[in-house]
Protein backbone atom coordinates (compact mmCIF):
# COMPACT_ATOMS: atom_id res chain seq x y z
CA UNK A 1 0.00 0.00 0.00
CA UNK A 2 1.53 3.70 -0.62
CA UNK A 3 2.62 5.38 2.47
CA UNK A 4 1.30 8.46 1.62
CA UNK A 5 -2.34 6.81 1.43
CA UNK A 6 -1.53 5.29 4.43
CA UNK A 7 -0.61 8.62 6.18
CA UNK A 8 -3.75 10.36 4.64
CA UNK A 9 -6.25 7.48 6.24
CA UNK A 10 -4.04 7.70 9.44
CA UNK A 11 -5.07 11.76 9.55
CA UNK A 12 -8.82 10.73 8.38
CA UNK A 13 -8.96 8.98 11.48
CA UNK A 14 -6.52 11.12 14.06
CA UNK A 15 -9.53 13.69 12.76
CA UNK A 16 -12.21 12.18 14.78
CA UNK A 17 -13.86 15.20 16.95
CA UNK A 18 -17.21 13.59 18.07
CA UNK A 19 -17.13 9.83 18.83
CA UNK A 20 -21.02 8.73 18.73
CA UNK A 21 -21.94 5.67 21.35
CA UNK A 22 -24.96 3.84 22.06
CA UNK A 23 -27.53 5.26 23.81
CA UNK A 24 -28.09 3.39 26.91
CA UNK A 25 -25.17 4.08 28.89
CA UNK A 26 -24.93 7.49 28.04
CA UNK A 27 -28.87 8.24 28.80
CA UNK A 28 -27.91 6.31 32.30
CA UNK A 29 -24.79 8.78 33.31
CA UNK A 30 -27.23 11.59 32.36
CA UNK A 31 -29.40 10.79 34.92
CA UNK A 32 -26.80 10.00 37.40
CA UNK A 33 -24.80 12.92 36.86
CA UNK A 34 -27.74 15.33 37.47
CA UNK A 35 -28.64 13.47 40.51
CA UNK A 36 -26.79 15.64 43.67
CA UNK A 37 -26.54 12.44 45.76
CA UNK A 38 -24.99 10.02 42.90
CA UNK A 39 -21.13 9.38 43.67
CA UNK A 40 -18.23 9.70 41.59
CA UNK A 41 -17.33 5.76 42.01
CA UNK A 42 -21.31 4.85 40.78
CA UNK A 43 -20.41 7.20 37.82
CA UNK A 44 -16.71 5.81 37.26
CA UNK A 45 -18.48 2.12 37.48
CA UNK A 46 -20.95 2.99 34.25
CA UNK A 47 -18.65 4.62 32.27
CA UNK A 48 -16.63 1.48 32.40
CA UNK A 49 -19.36 -0.11 30.74
CA UNK A 50 -18.93 2.26 27.77
CA UNK A 51 -15.69 2.45 25.55
CA UNK A 52 -16.34 5.59 23.72
CA UNK A 53 -17.32 7.73 26.94
CA UNK A 54 -14.58 5.57 28.75
CA UNK A 55 -11.98 6.87 26.07
CA UNK A 56 -13.20 10.45 25.78
CA UNK A 57 -12.77 10.81 29.74
CA UNK A 58 -9.21 9.79 29.52
CA UNK A 59 -8.18 11.67 26.37
CA UNK A 60 -9.01 14.79 28.28
CA UNK A 61 -7.36 14.34 31.11
CA UNK A 62 -4.60 13.38 29.63
CA UNK A 63 -4.59 16.48 27.70
CA UNK A 64 -1.92 18.95 28.18
CA UNK A 65 -4.35 21.32 29.08
CA UNK A 66 -4.91 19.52 32.40
CA UNK A 67 -1.17 19.55 32.75
CA UNK A 68 0.19 16.18 33.48
CA UNK A 69 -0.74 14.28 29.75
CA UNK A 70 -0.01 10.19 30.08
CA UNK A 71 -0.83 10.18 33.97
CA UNK A 72 -3.71 9.14 34.01
CA UNK A 73 -5.24 5.39 33.55
CA UNK A 74 -7.87 5.50 35.63
CA UNK A 75 -11.43 6.46 34.80
CA UNK A 76 -12.23 7.14 38.69
CA UNK A 77 -9.20 8.79 38.55
CA UNK A 78 -10.21 10.93 35.66
CA UNK A 79 -13.66 11.82 37.11
CA UNK A 80 -12.28 13.08 39.96
CA UNK A 81 -9.85 15.21 38.60
CA UNK A 82 -12.02 16.17 35.52
CA UNK A 83 -14.95 17.33 37.88
CA UNK A 84 -18.65 17.02 37.33
CA UNK A 85 -18.78 19.98 35.24
CA UNK A 86 -16.84 18.81 32.61
CA UNK A 87 -18.43 15.23 33.00
CA UNK A 88 -21.58 16.99 31.89
CA UNK A 89 -20.39 18.80 28.84
CA UNK A 90 -18.67 15.35 27.48
CA UNK A 91 -21.81 14.01 28.37
CA UNK A 92 -24.23 16.68 26.51
CA UNK A 93 -21.89 16.96 23.55
CA UNK A 94 -21.87 13.24 22.48
CA UNK A 95 -24.30 11.92 20.18
CA UNK A 96 -25.67 8.91 20.03
CA UNK A 97 -25.03 5.97 17.37
CA UNK A 98 -27.65 4.57 15.01
CA UNK A 99 -29.18 1.85 17.37
CA UNK A 100 -30.11 -0.22 14.39
CA UNK A 101 -26.25 -0.41 13.68
CA UNK A 102 -26.14 -4.34 15.51
CA UNK A 103 -22.64 -4.91 13.94
CA UNK A 104 -21.90 -1.92 16.58
CA UNK A 105 -24.24 -3.28 19.71
CA UNK A 106 -21.76 -6.53 19.39
CA UNK A 107 -18.47 -4.39 19.77
CA UNK A 108 -19.88 -2.64 22.81
CA UNK A 109 -20.62 -6.48 24.36
CA UNK A 110 -17.38 -7.59 23.66
CA UNK A 111 -15.30 -4.96 25.19
CA UNK A 112 -17.39 -5.30 28.17
CA UNK A 113 -16.61 -9.00 28.19
CA UNK A 114 -13.15 -8.30 27.40
CA UNK A 115 -12.21 -5.42 30.12
CA UNK A 116 -14.28 -8.51 32.50
CA UNK A 117 -11.97 -11.17 31.21
CA UNK A 118 -8.55 -9.44 31.05
CA UNK A 119 -9.11 -8.35 34.23
CA UNK A 120 -9.77 -11.41 35.96
CA UNK A 121 -6.55 -12.94 34.49
CA UNK A 122 -4.45 -10.21 35.87
CA UNK A 123 -5.91 -10.69 39.31
CA UNK A 124 -5.46 -14.23 39.16
CA UNK A 125 -1.78 -13.43 38.41
CA UNK A 126 -1.62 -11.11 40.94
CA UNK A 127 -0.46 -7.79 39.05
CA UNK A 128 -0.71 -5.03 40.51
CA UNK A 129 -2.75 -1.49 38.80
CA UNK A 130 -5.83 -4.31 37.20
CA UNK A 131 -7.80 -0.91 36.29
CA UNK A 132 -5.00 -0.02 33.99
CA UNK A 133 -5.40 -3.74 32.00
CA UNK A 134 -9.71 -3.54 32.60
CA UNK A 135 -9.12 -0.24 30.91
CA UNK A 136 -7.07 -1.66 27.91
CA UNK A 137 -9.32 -4.71 27.33
CA UNK A 138 -12.30 -2.22 27.28
CA UNK A 139 -10.25 -0.19 24.70
CA UNK A 140 -8.71 -2.90 22.83
CA UNK A 141 -11.24 -2.43 19.57
CA UNK A 142 -11.79 1.26 19.76
CA UNK A 143 -9.85 1.48 16.41
CA UNK A 144 -12.04 -0.26 14.93
CA UNK A 145 -15.04 1.84 16.27
CA UNK A 146 -13.17 5.29 15.32
CA UNK A 147 -12.01 3.68 11.99
CA UNK A 148 -16.22 2.92 11.03
CA UNK A 149 -16.63 6.33 12.06
CA UNK A 150 -14.31 8.26 10.22
CA UNK A 151 -13.78 6.06 7.09
CA UNK A 152 -17.05 4.02 6.75
CA UNK A 153 -16.59 3.17 3.06
CA UNK A 154 -13.31 1.20 4.13
CA UNK A 155 -15.61 -0.91 7.36
CA UNK A 156 -17.89 -1.80 4.58
CA UNK A 157 -15.24 -3.16 2.67
CA UNK A 158 -13.53 -4.75 5.72
CA UNK A 159 -16.73 -6.59 6.65
CA UNK A 160 -17.75 -7.57 3.02
CA UNK A 161 -14.36 -9.69 3.01
CA UNK A 162 -14.78 -11.15 6.28
CA UNK A 163 -18.42 -12.40 5.34
CA UNK A 164 -16.61 -13.52 2.01
CA UNK A 165 -13.66 -15.07 2.30
CA UNK A 166 -14.01 -16.17 5.86
CA UNK A 167 -10.95 -14.07 7.30
CA UNK A 168 -10.53 -12.49 10.88
CA UNK A 169 -11.85 -9.01 11.30
CA UNK A 170 -7.79 -7.74 11.59
CA UNK A 171 -6.51 -9.78 8.22
CA UNK A 172 -9.83 -8.07 6.70
CA UNK A 173 -8.53 -4.72 7.80
CA UNK A 174 -5.07 -5.19 6.69
CA UNK A 175 -5.87 -6.38 3.02
CA UNK A 176 -8.22 -3.58 2.57
CA UNK A 177 -6.67 -0.95 4.21
CA UNK A 178 -3.04 -1.80 4.77
CA UNK A 179 -3.32 -1.50 8.78
CA UNK A 180 -5.22 -3.35 11.57
CA UNK A 181 -7.11 -1.47 14.41
CA UNK A 182 -3.88 -2.58 16.75
CA UNK A 183 -1.98 -0.20 14.21
CA UNK A 184 -5.01 2.85 14.69
CA UNK A 185 -5.02 1.93 18.31
CA UNK A 186 -1.59 2.71 18.79
CA UNK A 187 -2.11 5.97 16.39
CA UNK A 188 -4.85 6.93 19.07
CA UNK A 189 -3.09 6.23 22.06
CA UNK A 190 -0.21 8.30 21.17
CA UNK A 191 -2.44 11.52 19.91
CA UNK A 192 -4.76 11.36 23.13
CA UNK A 193 -1.69 10.63 25.27
CA UNK A 194 -3.20 7.34 27.33
CA UNK A 195 -0.48 6.16 29.60
CA UNK A 196 2.00 3.80 28.26
CA UNK A 197 0.45 0.60 29.95
CA UNK A 198 -2.91 1.02 28.02
CA UNK A 199 -1.03 1.95 24.83
CA UNK A 200 0.44 -0.98 25.26
CA UNK A 201 -2.49 -3.57 25.82
CA UNK A 202 -4.21 -1.73 23.14
CA UNK A 203 -1.61 -1.79 20.67
CA UNK A 204 -0.31 -5.54 20.76
CA UNK A 205 -3.15 -7.27 22.24
CA UNK A 206 -2.94 -9.33 18.87
CA UNK A 207 1.30 -9.90 19.39
CA UNK A 208 1.54 -10.16 22.96
CA UNK A 209 4.93 -11.02 22.78
CA UNK A 210 6.67 -8.17 20.77
CA UNK A 211 5.00 -5.59 23.65
CA UNK A 212 8.54 -3.85 24.63
CA UNK A 213 7.40 -2.20 27.96
CA UNK A 214 4.51 -3.35 29.73
CA UNK A 215 4.00 -7.03 27.98
CA UNK A 216 1.72 -8.67 31.29
CA UNK A 217 -0.97 -5.62 30.29
CA UNK A 218 -0.40 -6.84 26.33
CA UNK A 219 -0.29 -10.86 27.75
CA UNK A 220 -3.58 -10.16 29.75
CA UNK A 221 -5.60 -8.37 26.86
CA UNK A 222 -4.53 -10.62 24.50
CA UNK A 223 -6.10 -13.81 27.00
CA UNK A 224 -9.08 -11.44 27.85
CA UNK A 225 -9.70 -10.91 24.11
CA UNK A 226 -9.52 -15.03 23.31
CA UNK A 227 -11.41 -15.88 26.43
CA UNK A 228 -14.74 -13.65 25.72
CA UNK A 229 -14.64 -15.09 22.67
CA UNK A 230 -14.42 -18.51 23.73
CA UNK A 231 -17.71 -17.24 25.76
CA UNK A 232 -18.73 -15.79 22.47
CA UNK A 233 -20.08 -12.66 24.39
CA UNK A 234 -20.96 -9.71 21.92
CA UNK A 235 -18.75 -9.98 18.73
CA UNK A 236 -15.18 -8.79 17.63
CA UNK A 237 -16.71 -8.50 14.30
CA UNK A 238 -15.93 -12.42 12.80
CA UNK A 239 -16.53 -15.57 14.43
CA UNK A 240 -13.44 -17.29 13.49
CA UNK A 241 -11.55 -19.46 16.24
CA UNK A 242 -9.22 -17.04 18.05
CA UNK A 243 -5.35 -17.47 17.94
CA UNK A 244 -4.28 -17.71 21.62
CA UNK A 245 -0.31 -16.90 21.48
CA UNK A 246 1.48 -19.39 23.71
CA UNK A 247 4.00 -17.02 24.67
CA UNK A 248 1.26 -15.05 26.61
CA UNK A 249 0.73 -18.02 29.04
CA UNK A 250 4.31 -18.24 29.57
CA UNK A 251 4.97 -14.79 30.21
CA UNK A 252 1.69 -14.53 32.68
CA UNK A 253 3.00 -18.20 34.20
CA UNK A 254 0.01 -19.35 33.94
CA UNK A 255 -0.80 -22.48 34.62
CA UNK A 256 -3.62 -25.07 33.35
CA UNK A 257 -4.79 -25.29 36.84
CA UNK A 258 -4.84 -21.22 37.38
CA UNK A 259 -6.89 -20.96 33.84
CA UNK A 260 -9.49 -23.30 34.84
CA UNK A 261 -9.76 -21.19 37.99
CA UNK A 262 -10.13 -18.07 35.61
CA UNK A 263 -12.59 -20.08 33.43
CA UNK A 264 -14.76 -20.80 36.20
CA UNK A 265 -14.60 -17.36 37.40
CA UNK A 266 -15.83 -16.00 34.10
CA UNK A 267 -18.36 -18.32 33.91
CA UNK A 268 -20.21 -16.51 36.43
CA UNK A 269 -19.55 -13.24 35.66
CA UNK A 270 -20.77 -13.69 32.08
CA UNK A 271 -24.25 -15.00 33.72
CA UNK A 272 -24.08 -11.64 35.70
CA UNK A 273 -23.34 -9.70 32.77
CA UNK A 274 -25.54 -11.66 30.26
CA UNK A 275 -28.62 -9.29 30.75
CA UNK A 276 -26.86 -6.40 30.32
CA UNK A 277 -28.34 -4.46 27.35
CA UNK A 278 -26.97 -1.89 25.21
CA UNK A 279 -29.48 -0.24 23.20
CA UNK B 1 -28.59 51.33 34.61
CA UNK B 2 -28.41 48.89 37.50
CA UNK B 3 -27.50 50.45 40.83
CA UNK B 4 -26.06 47.37 41.58
CA UNK B 5 -24.11 46.61 38.24
CA UNK B 6 -20.30 47.69 38.48
CA UNK B 7 -20.49 47.36 42.10
CA UNK B 8 -16.22 48.27 42.84
CA UNK B 9 -15.52 46.07 46.22
CA UNK B 10 -13.08 49.13 47.40
CA UNK B 11 -12.77 52.69 46.38
CA UNK B 12 -10.00 52.68 43.29
CA UNK B 13 -7.12 55.58 43.18
CA UNK B 14 -7.10 56.55 39.34
CA UNK B 15 -4.55 59.28 37.58
CA UNK B 16 -6.15 60.82 35.09
CA UNK B 17 -4.02 62.54 32.61
CA UNK B 18 -5.61 64.76 30.34
CA UNK B 19 -6.27 68.49 29.21
CA UNK B 20 -9.79 67.74 28.93
CA UNK B 21 -11.67 68.71 31.99
CA UNK B 22 -15.06 67.90 30.80
CA UNK B 23 -13.37 63.97 31.07
CA UNK B 24 -12.37 64.75 34.60
CA UNK B 25 -15.98 65.35 35.50
CA UNK B 26 -17.20 62.72 33.83
CA UNK B 27 -15.37 60.01 35.36
CA UNK B 28 -16.41 61.55 38.69
CA UNK B 29 -19.81 61.49 38.08
CA UNK B 30 -19.66 57.70 37.38
CA UNK B 31 -20.08 55.82 40.55
CA UNK B 32 -21.12 58.93 43.01
CA UNK B 33 -18.69 60.01 46.04
CA UNK B 34 -15.29 58.52 47.04
CA UNK B 35 -15.53 55.59 44.48
CA UNK B 36 -13.11 56.54 42.36
CA UNK B 37 -10.52 58.82 44.31
CA UNK B 38 -9.26 60.49 40.86
CA UNK B 39 -6.31 62.74 40.69
CA UNK B 40 -6.17 64.58 37.30
CA UNK B 41 -3.18 65.59 36.07
CA UNK B 42 -3.58 68.00 33.17
CA UNK B 43 -0.03 67.42 31.92
CA UNK B 44 2.01 63.94 31.36
CA UNK B 45 5.39 65.29 32.29
CA UNK B 46 4.50 66.30 35.93
CA UNK B 47 2.27 63.02 36.44
CA UNK B 48 4.98 60.75 35.51
CA UNK B 49 7.55 60.97 38.60
CA UNK B 50 3.95 61.39 41.08
CA UNK B 51 3.08 58.18 39.20
CA UNK B 52 6.67 56.06 40.06
CA UNK B 53 6.33 57.16 43.45
CA UNK B 54 3.03 55.60 43.89
CA UNK B 55 1.00 53.53 41.60
CA UNK B 56 -2.74 54.11 41.94
CA UNK B 57 -4.94 51.27 40.87
CA UNK B 58 -6.35 52.77 37.32
CA UNK B 59 -4.41 54.83 35.00
CA UNK B 60 -6.08 56.78 32.32
CA UNK B 61 -4.40 58.58 29.74
CA UNK B 62 -5.18 60.68 27.10
CA UNK B 63 -4.11 60.26 23.66
CA UNK B 64 -3.51 63.51 23.10
CA UNK B 65 -1.64 65.55 25.37
CA UNK B 66 -0.33 68.72 25.37
CA UNK B 67 3.61 68.40 26.19
CA UNK B 68 4.15 64.38 25.01
CA UNK B 69 2.18 61.79 23.18
CA UNK B 70 0.18 59.72 25.29
CA UNK B 71 1.52 56.41 24.40
CA UNK B 72 4.81 57.71 25.10
CA UNK B 73 3.75 57.63 29.09
CA UNK B 74 1.93 54.32 29.22
CA UNK B 75 5.50 52.99 27.28
CA UNK B 76 7.52 54.66 30.33
CA UNK B 77 5.08 52.65 32.17
CA UNK B 78 5.01 49.34 30.65
CA UNK B 79 8.61 48.77 29.86
CA UNK B 80 9.39 48.34 34.03
CA UNK B 81 8.52 45.42 35.25
CA UNK B 82 7.82 46.90 38.90
CA UNK B 83 4.95 49.01 37.05
CA UNK B 84 3.86 46.97 34.61
CA UNK B 85 1.34 45.05 36.42
CA UNK B 86 -1.03 48.64 36.62
CA UNK B 87 -3.63 48.41 34.56
CA UNK B 88 -3.60 51.57 31.31
CA UNK B 89 -6.60 52.61 29.27
CA UNK B 90 -6.07 55.04 26.56
CA UNK B 91 -8.66 57.81 26.24
CA UNK B 92 -8.44 58.30 22.45
CA UNK B 93 -10.80 59.90 20.04
CA UNK B 94 -12.20 58.55 16.89
CA UNK B 95 -10.15 60.67 14.16
CA UNK B 96 -7.16 59.75 16.02
CA UNK B 97 -8.01 55.68 15.78
CA UNK B 98 -7.90 56.39 11.86
CA UNK B 99 -4.58 57.80 11.92
CA UNK B 100 -3.05 54.40 13.56
CA UNK B 101 -1.07 53.98 16.18
CA UNK B 102 1.59 51.39 16.77
CA UNK B 103 -0.56 49.09 18.96
CA UNK B 104 1.73 46.46 19.16
CA UNK B 105 4.35 48.17 20.98
CA UNK B 106 2.06 49.67 23.22
CA UNK B 107 1.05 47.83 25.99
CA UNK B 108 -2.31 49.67 26.95
CA UNK B 109 -5.13 47.36 28.42
CA UNK B 110 -7.79 48.67 27.15
CA UNK B 111 -9.79 51.85 25.36
CA UNK B 112 -12.08 54.31 25.53
CA UNK B 113 -13.39 56.41 22.85
CA UNK B 114 -14.14 59.37 23.35
CA UNK B 115 -16.95 61.07 23.92
CA UNK B 116 -18.41 57.92 25.33
CA UNK B 117 -21.78 57.42 26.56
CA UNK B 118 -21.52 57.52 31.05
CA UNK B 119 -22.85 53.36 30.56
CA UNK B 120 -20.41 52.66 28.29
CA UNK B 121 -17.34 54.10 30.32
CA UNK B 122 -18.40 52.43 33.37
CA UNK B 123 -18.52 49.11 32.04
CA UNK B 124 -15.02 49.74 30.74
CA UNK B 125 -13.65 50.89 33.37
CA UNK B 126 -15.07 48.48 35.76
CA UNK B 127 -13.68 45.56 33.47
CA UNK B 128 -10.49 46.70 32.86
CA UNK B 129 -10.12 46.90 36.77
CA UNK B 130 -11.78 43.45 37.38
CA UNK B 131 -9.40 41.73 35.13
CA UNK B 132 -6.23 43.38 35.86
CA UNK B 133 -7.03 42.38 39.44
CA UNK B 134 -7.61 38.77 37.72
CA UNK B 135 -4.79 37.82 35.57
CA UNK B 136 -2.13 40.02 38.40
CA UNK B 137 -3.00 37.52 41.31
CA UNK B 138 -3.84 34.60 40.11
CA UNK B 139 -1.34 31.74 40.41
CA UNK B 140 1.00 31.21 37.38
CA UNK B 141 0.27 27.28 37.24
CA UNK B 142 -2.97 26.92 38.56
CA UNK B 143 -4.69 29.60 37.45
CA UNK B 144 -6.20 29.97 40.96
CA UNK B 145 -6.85 32.89 43.05
CA UNK B 146 -3.28 34.08 44.51
CA UNK B 147 -2.65 35.59 48.08
CA UNK B 148 -4.35 38.91 47.43
CA UNK B 149 -7.58 37.65 46.82
CA UNK B 150 -7.09 34.80 49.41
CA UNK B 151 -6.22 37.69 51.90
CA UNK B 152 -8.99 39.50 50.37
CA UNK B 153 -11.52 36.80 50.44
CA UNK B 154 -10.48 36.03 54.76
CA UNK B 155 -11.12 39.16 55.86
CA UNK B 156 -14.17 39.81 53.86
CA UNK B 157 -15.60 37.01 55.78
CA UNK B 158 -13.89 38.08 58.83
CA UNK B 159 -15.77 41.48 58.57
CA UNK B 160 -18.75 40.14 57.82
CA UNK B 161 -18.95 37.68 60.86
CA UNK B 162 -19.54 34.62 58.77
CA UNK B 163 -18.93 31.46 60.16
CA UNK B 164 -16.23 29.65 57.53
CA UNK B 165 -13.73 26.79 57.94
CA UNK B 166 -10.37 27.88 56.74
CA UNK B 167 -7.73 25.22 55.55
CA UNK B 168 -4.35 25.28 54.63
CA UNK B 169 -2.86 22.26 52.83
CA UNK B 170 0.44 21.58 51.69
CA UNK B 171 2.09 18.66 50.35
CA UNK B 172 4.73 15.91 51.97
CA UNK B 173 7.79 15.32 50.41
CA UNK B 174 7.20 17.27 47.69
CA UNK B 175 10.64 19.14 47.93
CA UNK B 176 12.38 15.54 47.61
CA UNK B 177 10.38 14.56 44.60
CA UNK B 178 11.03 17.99 42.71
CA UNK B 179 14.71 16.86 43.24
CA UNK B 180 14.70 13.37 41.78
CA UNK B 181 12.29 14.02 39.29
CA UNK B 182 13.11 17.92 38.09
CA UNK B 183 10.12 20.90 38.56
CA UNK B 184 8.08 20.13 35.29
CA UNK B 185 7.11 16.27 36.88
CA UNK B 186 6.38 18.72 40.64
CA UNK B 187 4.50 20.81 38.31
CA UNK B 188 2.14 17.96 37.50
CA UNK B 189 1.58 17.01 40.37
CA UNK B 190 0.23 20.59 41.42
CA UNK B 191 -1.59 20.86 38.60
CA UNK B 192 -3.14 17.77 39.93
CA UNK B 193 -3.74 18.58 43.65
CA UNK B 194 -5.22 21.80 42.98
CA UNK B 195 -7.82 19.85 40.44
CA UNK B 196 -8.71 17.20 43.47
CA UNK B 197 -8.76 20.40 45.75
CA UNK B 198 -11.53 22.11 43.11
CA UNK B 199 -13.55 19.35 42.73
CA UNK B 200 -13.82 18.14 45.78
CA UNK B 201 -15.23 21.44 47.14
CA UNK B 202 -17.15 22.53 44.23
CA UNK B 203 -18.84 18.53 44.93
CA UNK B 204 -20.37 21.13 47.87
CA UNK B 205 -23.33 22.72 45.65
CA UNK B 206 -25.26 25.56 47.28
CA UNK B 207 -22.88 27.22 49.58
CA UNK B 208 -20.04 29.70 49.90
CA UNK B 209 -16.71 28.25 48.72
CA UNK B 210 -13.23 28.99 48.01
CA UNK B 211 -10.26 27.98 46.69
CA UNK B 212 -6.90 30.01 46.02
CA UNK B 213 -3.04 28.93 45.92
CA UNK B 214 -0.63 30.86 47.66
CA UNK B 215 2.14 29.42 45.91
CA UNK B 216 4.79 25.87 45.79
CA UNK B 217 2.58 23.40 47.66
CA UNK B 218 0.48 25.77 49.37
CA UNK B 219 -3.22 25.68 49.06
CA UNK B 220 -6.01 27.26 50.70
CA UNK B 221 -9.85 26.42 50.69
CA UNK B 222 -12.98 27.74 52.43
CA UNK B 223 -15.91 25.98 53.42
CA UNK B 224 -18.69 26.40 56.00
CA UNK B 225 -17.75 24.52 59.27
CA UNK B 226 -20.18 21.51 58.87
CA UNK B 227 -18.80 20.48 55.18
CA UNK B 228 -14.93 21.05 56.09
CA UNK B 229 -14.68 17.55 57.51
CA UNK B 230 -15.67 15.51 54.96
CA UNK B 231 -14.42 17.79 52.63
CA UNK B 232 -10.68 16.83 54.10
CA UNK B 233 -11.06 13.49 53.92
CA UNK B 234 -12.88 12.98 50.08
CA UNK B 235 -8.91 15.12 49.26
CA UNK B 236 -6.96 13.02 51.32
CA UNK B 237 -8.74 9.80 49.92
CA UNK B 238 -8.08 11.22 46.51
CA UNK B 239 -4.85 12.46 46.85
CA UNK B 240 -3.54 8.99 48.61
CA UNK B 241 -4.94 6.92 45.30
CA UNK B 242 -3.69 9.32 42.52
CA UNK B 243 -0.74 10.57 43.77
CA UNK B 244 1.36 6.82 43.00
CA UNK B 245 0.73 7.28 39.39
CA UNK B 246 3.40 10.41 39.04
CA UNK B 247 6.07 8.50 40.40
CA UNK B 248 8.16 6.20 37.94
CA UNK B 249 7.11 2.61 38.45
CA UNK B 250 10.10 1.18 40.32
CA UNK B 251 10.00 3.89 42.92
CA UNK B 252 6.04 3.68 42.98
CA UNK B 253 6.43 -0.41 43.72
CA UNK B 254 9.19 0.31 46.16
CA UNK B 255 6.85 2.90 47.97
CA UNK B 256 9.52 5.44 48.43
CA UNK B 257 12.23 7.28 46.57
CA UNK B 258 15.75 8.01 46.90
CA UNK B 259 16.90 11.84 46.92
CA UNK B 260 19.43 13.91 48.60
CA UNK B 261 17.93 15.74 52.07
CA UNK B 262 18.70 19.75 52.70
CA UNK B 263 22.20 18.77 54.18
CA UNK B 264 23.07 16.94 50.50
CA UNK B 265 22.98 13.34 52.36
CA UNK B 266 21.50 10.52 50.21
CA UNK B 267 17.92 9.43 51.80
CA UNK B 268 14.88 7.70 51.24
CA UNK B 269 11.90 9.69 51.39
CA UNK B 270 7.99 8.02 51.44
CA UNK B 271 5.56 8.93 48.41
CA UNK B 272 3.62 12.47 49.12
CA UNK B 273 1.12 12.95 51.36
CA UNK B 274 -1.09 16.44 51.98
CA UNK B 275 -1.35 17.47 55.24
CA UNK B 276 -4.58 20.29 56.00
CA UNK B 277 -4.85 22.27 59.12
CA UNK B 278 -8.10 23.72 59.57
CA UNK B 279 -9.10 27.02 61.20
CA UNK B 280 -13.27 27.24 62.46
CA UNK B 281 -14.01 30.88 62.84
CA UNK B 282 -17.78 30.39 64.83
CA UNK B 283 -19.20 33.31 65.88
CA UNK B 284 -16.78 35.90 65.34
CA UNK B 285 -13.98 34.92 67.56
CA UNK B 286 -11.53 36.20 64.53
CA UNK B 287 -10.60 39.48 64.03
CA UNK B 288 -7.64 39.62 61.69
CA UNK B 289 -6.48 37.72 58.94
CA UNK B 290 -3.02 36.96 60.23
CA UNK B 291 -4.91 35.09 63.40
CA UNK B 292 -6.35 32.79 61.01
CA UNK B 293 -2.73 32.01 59.15
CA UNK B 294 -1.01 31.97 62.94
CA UNK B 295 -3.53 28.94 64.13
CA UNK B 296 -3.15 27.46 60.90
CA UNK B 297 0.59 27.05 61.03
CA UNK B 298 0.84 25.72 64.84
CA UNK B 299 -1.86 23.61 63.52
CA UNK B 300 0.48 22.44 60.37
CA UNK B 301 3.15 21.55 62.24
CA UNK B 302 1.12 18.72 64.66
CA UNK B 303 -0.05 17.51 60.69
CA UNK B 304 2.81 16.99 59.98
CA UNK B 305 4.13 15.06 62.62
CA UNK B 306 1.74 12.26 60.63
CA UNK B 307 4.38 11.41 57.38
CA UNK B 308 0.88 10.10 56.23
CA UNK B 309 -1.30 12.25 54.84
CA UNK B 310 -4.04 13.79 57.45
CA UNK B 311 -6.04 16.70 58.68
CA UNK B 312 -6.02 18.40 61.88
CA UNK B 313 -9.02 20.76 63.13
CA UNK B 314 -8.67 23.21 65.24
CA UNK B 315 -10.99 22.73 68.30
CA UNK B 316 -10.61 25.01 70.32
CA UNK B 317 -13.41 27.40 71.27
CA UNK B 318 -15.49 25.41 68.54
Amino acid sequence: MAEDLKLERKDQILAAKDLPTLPKVLDEVSRLVKDPDSSTEQIAKLIAMDQVLSAKVLKMVNSPIYGFPGRIGSIHHALVLLGFNVLRGVIVSTSVMDVMNQTMVGLWEHSVGCALASSTVARQCGLKDVEDISVAGLLHDLGKVVTSVQLPELKTGVEALVKTQDKSYLEAEKAVMGFGHDRVNAWLSDHWKLPPPIKEGMSYHHKPQLARLYPEVACCVHLGDFLVRVYEYGSGGDDNVPYLEPEALKKLKLKPADLEAVLDELSEKFLDIADLSFT
Amino acid sequence: MNADACRLQRPQRVYLLSADAGLKDALSALWGDGHLEITHFERGRGAIEVLFNELPDLLIVDHDLPDMPGLDVVNLVKSENVYRQLPVILAIREESLDQGADWCSAEVDDILILPSSAARMKVRIFLTITRASRAFDANPLSKLPGNTSIIQRIQEMIDRREDFALAYADLDYFKSFNDKYGFSRGDEVLMMSARIIVNTIRGFTGVRSFVGHVGGDDFVFILPPDKIELACQRIVENFDSIVPHFYDEEDRARGFIQSTDREGNMRTFPLMAISIAVVLNVGGRLQHYGEASQIAMTLKKKAKENPKSCYVLDKRLS
